[in-house]
C-alpha cells in the first residue's frame, strides 16, 4: 500500500509539476490584441485561421446580409470593446450549438437560432462564446492538455521502471477525467461572465435560464442514447440551469421593461424557419425534433410551416399512431390555405401506405398541380397510374 | 517552451500515440523512402506530361505547417516556425525551378471575398483531399483501389476553370509540406523508452506536391515526400526537400 501511495503522489506531482510548467496567470485578451508569433497560442492561432478559411468556402455559411448584420449586431452590444475583434459566421446545421475559435471566429448554428424564442436568449448564448474569447479558454485548455498527456507519459515511464504499469493505464484515465473537468470549468465561468455582460447590455437575464429549459426537455425526448462523454466535458445542463437561475435571484427585483427583442428576432429569422426546420428533420431524432417542434407551436400556434415539419416527422417516424397524427396535421396545415405543395405529396405516400389509394392519386394530383415542374414529376405521374 | 531538433530513432511501435496520419507517413516511409533512389514519382496514365520547350507554370501558394511534437504525442503548431519554413520555401523553389527552363507564374490571392474567392478556395481544398487520396492509395499495393489497380487518373476536373481564366499558364502546381519536432520532453522520453526497449519517433517530414495540366485539369505527375530528418526552417533542410519532391518533375 505504501508503494501505490508514493507512486499515487507521484502521479500527482508529474500532473502538478507539468502543469504549473507553463502556465503563468492567464490575462484575459484586451482588444484589438494579437498574441505575439514566438507562442503556442499563436501557432493555436495560425490553426484555427485555416480552419476560418476553409468554413468561408464550404457552402455551409449563411450569407444573408440581413441575419448576418443582425447577429454581430448584437455581439457588438454585449462587448462594444470586442466588437472589431469577432467574425461571426451563421452555418447550417441542425441541433443547438455554437462555438468560440481562439481568433474571434465565432460559429453560429442556424438549430440554435431556430430553438431560442427572442433575442434576449440568443444574446446569452453568443455572451457566453464572447466570455470564452475574452477569457482565452482555448489557449488554457490546449495547455492544459498538452501539460497532462506530458505529465500522464513520465508517469508511466516511472511506473514502468518500477514494473507497475497497469497502475499508468489507471493514471491515463485519471488525466482524462481531469481533462474534462478543466473543460467543465470553463464552462461555468463562460456562463458567469457571459451572464453578467447579457445584464450590462440591458437583455432581460431571465431568459439566461429559460433556455436549459428546453434543452433538457428535447434531451430527456431524444431516440440518441444519452451520451457520457459530452456530458463531461460539460456540466449537466440541470446544474448551469439552477446555476443561473441563482444568478437571477441574486440581482434582486428586476424591472420588467428590459429587453427582450421578441418581435424583432421572429421578424429576422422567421422566412427562413422551414429550411432549418427541414435540417432537423434530416437529423431523424425524431424524439428530440417533436418536443422542438410542439415547443414552436405553442409560440406560434397553427404555423403550417411547423405544422408541416411535425408532420414529416411523425410520418418518418412510422411509430404506432403517427400516420394518422399526421394526416390530422398535414389537414390542419391544409387548412391554413398557405402551405408547400410537397405537403400533397407527403399527404399522399401516408395515404397509400394506408392502403387509401384513391385519396394517394388525388393528393399526388394536388402536388403536381401546384407544382407542375417538380424535379420528381415523372415518377409521381407512374405512381398516380399504378395508383388507378 | 524549449525544443530540440534532434529527432529520436523511429524503434517501431508507437507506445502511446497512433494516429491515421503516423500510420499513413509509415505507409509511406515504406515506399518514398525504401524506393529512395528511384523514385521520380507517378506520371498519368490519361494524360502524361508534355510540357514541350518552356512551359508557364502557375505555383499556389504552398499549404506548410511546422509543429512540435509533444511528449505526450500531440502536434503543437508553431507559428514563428511556419513563417521562416514558408519565408526559405520561396528561395528554394525559386531555385530548384530556376534549373528547369520553365517561366514561373505568382499566384495572387483574391482578398475580397466573393464567388470568385469562394471558386479558388474550393480548388485548394478539392486538391487537398485529391492529394491525400493518392498520397494514401497509391502508397501500399495493398491499399490500391480496384478501379485504380493499373491506371493513375486523379483529375481536379473542372474545379480549375477560374484559374484557367485569371492566369495564362500551362501548368499549376500544389504542394503540402508537413515537418514537426520533438520537444525537449520529447526527446526525453524517447531516451527513457529506448532503455526499455519500446520506440516511439520523434518528429517527422511529410509531404507531396502535384502537377496539374491548365487545360484538362488532369494530375499528370504526382511525388510524395517522407523523411525523419531534415528542416524546412532552415535554408538547406528546405532546399534539400524541394529537390527531392521538385526536382524529379517533368518539366
Amino acid at each position: 500500500m505504501g508503494h501505490l501511495r508514493t507512486l499515487g503522489s507521484l502521479l500527482v506531482l508529474c500532473l502538478g509539476l507539468s502543469a504549473c510548467a507553463n502556465q503563468g496567470e492567464v490575462k484575459p485578451i484586451a482588444p484589438g490584441e494579437r498574441p505575439a508569433l514566438d507562442t503556442d497560442e499563436a501557432g493555436l492561432w495560425m490553426q484555427v485561421e485555416r480552419a476560418e478559411q476553409q468554413l468561408r468556402t464550404s457552402g455551409k455559411v449563411v450569407t444573408d446580409p440581413e441575419l448576418n448584420a443582425y447577429v454581430t449586431g448584437i455581439v457588438c452590444k454585449l462587448e462594444p470593446e470586442y466588437c472589431q475583434d469577432i467574425r461571426v459566421y451563421v452555418v447550417n446545421a441542425a441541433g443547438f450549438n455554437a462555438s468560440m475559435a481562439p481568433n474571434g471566429a465565432m460559429h453560429v448554428w442556424t438549430g440554435l437560432l431556430l430553438r431560442v424564442e427572442n433575442e434576449a436568449q440568443l444574446a446569452n448564448v453568443l455572451s457566453h462564446e464572447l466570455a470564452h474569447y475574452r477569457l482565452r479558454h482555448s489557449v488554457q485548455r490546449w495547455r492544459d492538455l498538452r501539460d497532462k498527456t506530458d505529465g500522464l507519459v513520465f508517469f508511466q515511464l516511472a511506473t514502468a521502471m518500477v514494473g507497475a504499469a497497469p497502475l499508468g493505464t489507471l493514471a491515463a484515465l485519471a488525466t482524462v477525467d481531469s481533462i474534462y473537468g478543466f473543460s467543465r470549468d470553463q464552462e461555468r465561468e463562460a456562463d458567469d461572465l457571459g451572464f453578467d455582460r447579457l445584464a450590462a447590455a440591458g437583455y432581460d437575464p431571465r431568459e439566461a435560464p429559460r433556455i436549459w429549459e428546453f434543452l433538457i426537455a428535447e434531451k430527456e425526448a431524444s431516440d440518441a442514447p444519452k451520451r457520457n462523454f459530452f456530458a463531461s466535458t460539460h456540466p449537466q445542463s440541470e446544474d448551469r440551469q439552477k446555476d443561473l437561475e441563482k444568478k437571477v435571484e441574486e440581482l434582486g427585483e428586476l424591472s420588467n421593461s428590459l429587453e427582450l427583442g421578441h418581435e424583432r428576432f421572429q421578424r429576422i429569422t422567421k422566412r427562413f424557419r422551414a429550411e432549418w426546420l427541414e435540417q432537423e428533420i434530416k437529423v431523424a431524432d425524431f424524439g428530440r425534433g417533436l418536443v422542438m417542434v410542439d415547443r414552436l407551436l405553442e409560440q406560434d400556434p397553427g404555423a403550417s410551416d411547423l405544422l408541416f415539419a411535425k408532420g414529416e416527422m411523425l410520418r418518418r417516424r412510422d411509430g404506432e399512431g403517427d400516420l394518422d397524427s399526421a394526416i390530422e396535421v398535414y389537414e390542419r396545415a391544409i387548412g391554413t390555405g398557405d402551405y408547400p405543395a410537397e405537403l400533397h405529396r407527403s399527404f399522399a405516400l401516408v395515404k397509400w401506405s394506408q392502403g387509401k389509394k384513391p385519396e394517394a392519386a388525388n393528393a399526388f394530383e394536388q402536388y403536381l398541380l401546384m407544382r407542375p415542374d417538380a424535379d420528381d414529376r415523372l415518377i409521381i405521374r407512374d405512381y398516380i397510374s399504378q395508383l388507378k | 517552451m524549449t525544443t530540440s531538433g534532434i529527432r529520436a530513432a523511429d524503434g517501431g511501435r508507437a507506445s502511446f500515440v497512433s494516429s491515421a496520419g503516423r500510420v499513413i507517413a509509415a505507409l509511406l516511409l515504406a515506399v518514398f523512402v525504401s524506393g529512395c533512389a528511384a523514385q521520380t514519382g507517378l506520371v498519368s496514365t490519361i494524360d502524361p506530361p508534355n510540357p514541350g520547350s518552356s512551359p508557364k507554370v502557375l505555383v499556389m501558394t504552398p499549404d506548410i505547417e511546422i509543429a512540435v511534437l509533444t511528449a505526450g504525442g500531440l502536434l503543437e503548431p508553431n507559428a514563428e516556425w511556419t513563417e521562416q519554413a514558408k519565408d526559405q520555401f520561396k528561395s528554394s523553389l525559386a531555385e530548384v525551378l530556376g534549373e528547369k527552363s520553365v517561366t514561373l507564374v505568382a499566384y495572387q490571392e483574391i482578398e475580397t471575398v466573393g464567388p470568385e474567392s469562394l471558386a479558388e478556395g474550393q480548388v485548394l481544398k478539392l486538391h487537398e483531399t485529391v492529394g491525400a487520396a493518392i498520397r494514401y492509395h497509391k502508397g501500399l499495393p495493398a491499399l490500391n483501389l480496384p478501379t485504380k489497380e493499373d491506371k493513375f487518373d486523379w483529375t481536379l476536373g473542372e474545379s480549375i476553370k477560374p484559374l484557367r481564366e485569371r492566369y495564362d499558364a500551362d501548368y499549376i502546381i500544389f504542394i503540402h509540406l508537413r515537418d514537426s519536432f520533438s520537444s525537449a520532453g520529447r526527446v526525453a522520453a524517447n531516451v527513457v523508452f529506448a532503455l526499455l526497449g519500446a520506440g516511439v519517433h520523434g518528429g517527422q517530414q511529410t509531404g507531396y506536391v502535384s502537377l496539374v495540366n491548365m487545360k484538362t485539369g488532369h494530375i499528370v505527375w504526382f511525388n510524395g515526400l517522407f523523411s525523419q530528418s531534415g528542416d524546412l526552417r532552415t535554408k538547406e533542410g528546405s532546399l534539400l526537400a524541394i529537390k527531392t519532391l521538385l526536382g524529379p518533375a517533368p518539366l
